[in-house]
């Protein structure tokens, strides 16, 4: 088993030394070359992601005590195949100025970052734009309930007055009833006691009437 | 005569228990009512009988309620005369379908309301009456209401949000008269009301006059898709502007 493993780590040797060669010679090209060789390594680095996928399913076969070390050496592999996938995306993109990435250092894939951070700039005012429309139909939409609650507060304020100066209405034709009502009662009683004292009632009234009504 | 009354009131609402619907009890009490000179007891008799109608049979319960008004009416008491009118008439538009009569009810109710010095909700059932009429194709008297309506709402605080409302409807219905209308009309409005001009709704207005005298079909339709998106039209707002538009293929197919 482990001589399979052994095997699969030599072929990854080989192919990473091959892709590593053309990913430096890359950016010097142009053109047919430049396609073809870009054609290859990618062919080569899907080779190595298979050496790769194969390691692994070897390496569970291993019994557990040999297994850290080939997962260490594992995982490594995997590192370096991702930095081999930086470095072939950047060489495609990089001008191919020895110079100037000696002088600006290796980080001189600049252009690719740039594309990224514009496709990241556009996404985000879509992102916003998309949220302003959506508030701006919400306000539109709280506009319309407005003026239907507006409108009906309007009616039943009118409502409410007319029951409010109904009320007044009725309440001063009960407070007529009630003087009527009182004004009768006093007349009725003033019958029932008898002449004498309706007399000697109605001669004190006017009595204390008419001084009041001369001063 | 009197517990008579009071039976039959007892059986009807036994009869709402046992949810029968049956609004014959609500009546003859009713009727029994008015033998007794009682009118208001015999009209709410006939309001309940309406009401118990309603479910059961359209055509019944509006005679139930016809009586109750005419009851209403005699004593003077128009506000709720008004009020079942509008019930009426809602009957109308939904259970009958019978739009004219409809129509006729609540300008009926307007009226009363007017008379009443309510006059927000006589606006209401004109509003109401306004659209029937302009879905009917009855033009003149839609577009008189909407600018009536329009004008008292811009004077109220609470009403002039929903002015600018009133005003596009009005000029709408202008516009499936005849074009130069609308625009003098769209004018007009402007002039009255300063915020109109700052409405969306004033500016798909002017769109869709440009978009006319160019008769251009396309124009029209994005500026109304692009109104759309905003805020969604509704049911009228698509009759009408769609009728717009087939003046706009007639009027192309004409020149062709």
């Amino acid at each position: 088993m482990s001589s399979d493993f052994e095997a699969y780590e030599q072929d990854f040797g080989t192919i990473t030394a091959e892709v590593t060669n053309k990913i430096g010679r890359i950016p010097k090209l142009s053109g047919e070359e430049k396609t073809q060789l870009v054609l290859n390594v990618d062919k080569q680095l899907e080779e190595v992601r298979e050496l790769l996928e194969q390691m692994d399913l070897e390496v569970r076969e291993i019994p557990i005590q040999s297994r850290p070390m080939y997962n260490s050496r594992l995982k490594s592999y995997k590192g370096e195949i991702e930095k081999l996938e930086k470095d072939f995306k950047r060489s495609r993109i990089a001008y191919s100025d020895e110079v100037r990435n000696d002088l600006l250092g290796d980080d001189a894939g600049s252009s690719e970052n740039q594309r990224a951070h514009l496709l990241d700039n556009t996404e985000k005012l879509e992102r916003s734009s998309r949220r302003l429309e959506a508030g701006y139909q919400i306000a539109v939409e709280t506009e319309q309930v407005g003026q239907e609650i507006l409108s009906n507060l309007h009616s039943d304020r009118e409502k409410i007055q007319k029951a409010r100066e109904r009320l007044r209405e009725t309440d001063a034709n009960l407070g007529k009833s009630s003087r009527i009502l009182t004004g009768m009662l006093r007349r009725t009683e003033r019958g029932k006691n008898g002449p004498a004292v309706m007399r000697s009632s109605s001669r004190n009234g006017f009595f204390s009437s008419s001084p009041v009504a001369l001063i | 005569m009197e517990e008579a009354c009071d039976m039959f009131v007892r059986a009807a609402n036994m009869y709402k228990m046992a949810k029968n619907w049956c609004g014959n009890a609500f009546s003859q009490a009713a009727n029994l009512h008015l033998q007794m000179q009682s009118k208001h007891d015999a009209a709410t008799n006939f309001i309940d009988a309406g009401n118990a109608f309603k479910k059961a049979d359209p055509q019944e319960a509006i005679n139930c309620l016809n009586r109750a008004i005419e009851i209403y009416t005699d004593m003077g008491r128009f506000t709720i005369a008004a009020k079942h009118h509008i019930t009426i008439a809602e009957i109308y538009e939904t259970e009958m379908v019978d739009i004219d009569k409809a129509i006729a009810h609540y300008e009926q109710a307007a009226d009363y309301y007017k008379g009443e010095e309510s006059t927000s909700s006589a606006n209401k059932c004109l509003l109401k009456v306004a659209t029937y009429a302009a879905q009917l194709e009855q033009y003149p008297k839609a577009i008189e209401i909407y600018e009536q309506v329009g004008t008292h709402a811009m004077d109220s605080t609470l009403l002039k949000y929903s002015a600018k409302d009133h005003f596009f409807k009005a000029a709408l219905c202008h516009f499936c008269v005849d074009m130069l209308n609308a625009k003098l009309a769209v004018q007009k409005y402007e002039e009255m009301f300063p915020a109109f001009s700052d409405a969306r709704e004033c500016k798909l207005l002017k769109k869709l006059l440009d978009a006319y005298e160019e008769q251009n079909l396309e124009a029209y339709t994005d500026s109304v898709k692009e109104f759309d998106t905003i805020s969604r039209l509704d049911q009228w707002l698509t009759t009408m502007l769609l009728r717009i538009k087939k003046t706009i293929q007639d009027d192309e197919s004409d020149l062709r």
